[in-house]
């Protein structure tokens, strides 16, 4: 093991591995910061490339296209309030706060570090744990994905407004708009009204660009809302007193993320959101949370990439994908004669160890490319006001067309952004909706698997067979009350 | 002497440009002669990363070789699969929108649902690429050593025995519907979203039993993690591996055949054009090398071969669907 170690360190000492995993970094990051572009995409297009290079190139290619894109997605969350995807939107709450203060260079640094520090961590984490990692992702099953996403709920009902009553008609909201469409296990159709367009549910990129950029163009536009401040200022960059002042908490979301890429199903959202929630939990100034704290913008984007070392787990030892980047990355490596399972560490354990090398390195490479990059990202909210402006809303519409070209998503976009200007007249938070919206599906698919598995016994299936989830229902509700009088005895607004 | 060589070459490409310009135009007039004349957009009613995206990817990269265009993968996901099949549908019937879409998604889905369209007066075949072939499997451990070890379990105890598969309707619950028809035995379906997820909670335990293509097995077979009860079809695919024809599991069960289409009513001369196209791709070397390394196969049907499968499908999916839903 410790010989294929040394030798798989050697094989990832190639010039080329390095330039072209910079330039999938680089290029990532390009297509992640365009609002309606995703990850999976590029990579599925840049696929075929892959074929043509050495193993130790192709497949650090694609994971550079990878890690690139998922930091792409947070500028445009901190720069003008546009997550591209469910894992932004944390990101997203206290960055944007910070760019309108004039702070918008510490926020994409800050982003930048925790994010390579929580990736850097988990991929380590994975190298050494990959044995015992496996062992853990075989015991969760539907019930226990049931119960840790309606414990991910509770928990951010509890912690995000300053009202919970608000938060959890908002999430109920959510969870509401989350059942529009063909029902997932029964294929009935839920409160479409016939409408065809409705069939396949509501659409999340509308949903994310309608409530969270919308109202804030909106405000810069009819109140002339710091236009100039916006326009004057893009800061300095982070400091090391500020990195370091963050340390715990990025440490914390880092644990935290690596314990929820170990459970199949749950991926970056919950991350960033229970790193968010327990950061927020753990500090004495929970209030300036949402207001304009790195600390937020560390606890997330800590959390959301440190997932993603556990989850290349299955696909190494079992050869399964998780999801659908996991799935390219699967026909990247069977297209290079690396056939993932339980024998690759036995028949390629050298390229295996050269190719999470490289990972580990691409994190590092990141942290320079990112670094020299972020000036020049910064610069973009210096443009004049009445030339961004016009640029958001092409950024707005366009991202949200271009997803699946459906004219249909435009009217979604508008009428979210006016549901998004109502929510913020009468101090409604978003957040808990988006959050119903993005985990109600998943949950309700693991409650009907539970539901199928029991077979007309789901009690007795559960006392028998799940104790672990059963347990961690029945404390579901404790949790959210401790919670709840925490930031209760907190003084907020 | 340079600048009359210039000048003759520039003389030339200026005629050749009207001479192109004049044809683009006549054409366009015409209909179809010189299709294609622009981009062709191919529609994958599926998300990003699974097979068909990832087969449609090694395609686009090779097919303009030989339709002097490019092809352009246009993901639209949804709805099962209808939101894509219905935009191509709805497409003009010029040969510049296909659909590249598998049988259940082609065929069943019209006995389960009301569709905004109609398969089989909408669409005509252009080609079958390659199809992937089922298998039935359990964990190394699973008391069940053969096939009938486990249709006598189900007949002992129905419904007690956990199936996972990779979603309602899809390519690895219509087999087991009609294995389950074939064989007269009753299995408690248990839906993942993926075949990836359905094989993990095979090895997890969730699950007695699922169904897996060779690609993703191969490992696992190999390391003695799981065992193949039964393959699709009626030629043998492990030597000692019975075929679903063997165990009593007749007809067109467990391919899922990927297959492109095109809108009714497409001009017989562009149909000719992009069958040829298609008949050249499966011989392109770089073709068969990149679909190789995929682990998938090539076995090219034209059209009019392909339509008379779709029939049949048609024919067993109905009484399928209407056997399974009247329980």
């Amino acid at each position: 093991m410790f010989e294929q170690f040394i030798t798989g360190f050697g094989m990832a000492m190639r010039l080329d591995t390095f330039l072209l995993m910079g330039a999938g970094l680089f290029g990532g990051m390009l297509v992640g910061a365009l609002p309606g572009f995703t990850t999976l995409m590029a990579m599925a297009i840049l696929l075929p490339i892959s074929f043509f290079l050495d193993p130790v190139v192709g497949i650090p290619f694609l994971l550079g296209v990878y890690k690139g894109g998922i930091f792409g997605g947070s500028i445009p969350a901190i720069l003008i309030s546009m997550p591209g995807t469910g894992a932004a939107v944390a990101t997203s709450r206290d960055g944007y706060q910070l760019t309108k203060q004039g702070k918008s260079r510490k926020a994409l640094d800050m982003a930048l570090f925790s994010s390579v520090f929580g990736d850097t961590a988990s991929d380590i984490f994975t190298i050494f744990m990959i044995f015992p990692i496996a062992f853990l992702v075989m015991q969760f099953g539907p019930p226990e994905l049931f119960a840790v996403l309606l414990l991910s709920l509770v928990i951010i009902a509890a912690t995000s407004g300053s009202s919970p009553v608000k938060s959890l008609i908002m999430m109920a909201v959510g969870l509401w708009l989350s059942f529009i469409g063909t029902d997932p296990m029964g294929g009935v159709e839920r409160f479409t009204f016939g409408l065809f367009d409705l069939k396949s549910g509501i659409p999340l990129l509308p949903m994310l660009i309608g409530v969270f950029a919308i109202p804030e163009i909106a405000g810069v536009v009819i109140r002339n809302e710091k236009a100039q401040k916006l326009a004057t200022l893009m800061g300095e960059r982070l400091t090391r007193m500020e990195f370091f002042g963050s340390f715990r908490t990025i440490c914390r979301s880092t644990v935290i993320g690596t314990g929820i890429g170990i459970v199949p199903g749950l991926g970056q959202v919950v991350a960033a959101m229970m790193g968010y929630a327990a950061a927020k939990n753990a500090s004495d100034h929970p209030e300036t949370f949402g207001e304009g704290d790195l600390e937020g913008v560390a606890a997330a984007e800590a959390a959301n990439n440190a997932v993603n070392g556990p989850t290349m787990v299955p696909l190494l030892t079992l050869g399964i994908p998780g999801d659908n980047v996991t799935a390219i990355l699967l026909g990247a490596f069977v297209a290079q004669g690396l056939r993932p399972g339980p024998q690759l560490f036995e028949e390629q354990g050298a390229t295996v160890f050269a190719i999470l090398i490289a990972m580990v390195f691409a994190n590092l490479m990141f942290l320079v490319i990112g670094y020299l990059s972020i000036p020049f990202f910064s610069r973009l909210v210096m443009i004049k006001t009445s030339i961004l402006i016009p640029v958001v809303i092409m950024f707005a519409f366009a991202g949200a067309y271009v997803f699946r070209s459906d004219t249909f998503d435009l009217l979604m976009l508008v009428g979210f952004g006016i549901f998004g200007l109502l929510a913020k007249a009468g101090k409604f938070d978003v957040m808990p909706m988006v959050m119903g919206f993005i985990l109600g599906p998943p949950m309700e698919y693991a409650f009907g698997q539970t539901i199928a598995m029991g077979n007309g016994d789901s009690i007795g299936f559960l006392f028998n067979e799940r104790l672990f989830a059963l347990g961690l229902l029945a404390a579901t509700p404790v949790i959210g009350f401790i919670l709840w009088r925490r930031m209760q005895t907190v003084p907020s607004d | 002497m340079f600048i009359n060589t210039f000048k003759r070459a520039a003389t030339t490409a200026a005629a050749a440009g009207v001479a192109v310009a004049l044809s683009l135009g006549m054409a366009t007039a015409e209909g179809g002669d010189n299709y294609p004349e622009k981009p062709i957009t191919m529609v994958i009613p599926l998300g990003a990363g699974g097979s068909h995206d990832l087969n449609a990817r090694v395609i686009t990269s090779i097919i303009p070789t030989y339709l002097n265009q490019a092809m352009i993968v246009r993901l639209t996901p949804g709805a099962g699969g209808q939101k894509g099949t219905q935009e191509v549908a709805n497409s003009p019937a010029d040969g510049y929108t296909l659909l590249f879409t598998h049988n259940y998604i082609d065929m069943l889905q019209q006995h389960v649902e009301n569709l905004p369209y109609d398969p089989n007066e909408d669409f005509i075949p252009i080609a079958r690429i390659n199809y992937a072939q089922i298998g039935v499997v359990v964990p190394a451990d699973s008391p069940y050593q053969t096939f009938e070890d486990l249709v006598a379990a189900a007949k002992a105890d129905p419904n007690s025995i956990r199936m996972s598969h990779s979603g309602n309707w899809g390519a690895l619950f219509v087999p087991a519907a009609q294995i389950m028809k074939a064989r007269d035995i009753s299995l408690n379906l248990v839906p993942y979203k993926g075949g990836g997820p359905a094989l993990q909670a095979l090895l997890n335990g969730d699950a007695d039993v699922t169904m897996g293509f060779p690609s993703t097995l191969g490992p696992l077979i190999d390391s003695g993690k799981v065992r193949v009860l039964a393959t699709a079809g009626a030629e043998r695919m492990f030597d000692d591996v019975p075929t679903f024809a063997e165990v009593g599991v007749e007809g067109d069960v467990g391919f899922m055949h990927r297959i492109v289409l095109a809108p009714a009513g497409t001009p017989d001369d562009v149909v000719a054009k992009l069958t040829e196209a298609f008949a050249n791709l499966v011989e392109d070397k770089t073709f068969t090398r990149m679909m190789g390394r995929l682990n998938e196969t090539i076995d090219l049907m034209d059209g009019p071969e392909y339509q008379k499968l779709r029939e049949q499908q048609n024919v067993a999916y109905k009484e399928l669907v209407k056997q399974l839903t009247s329980q």
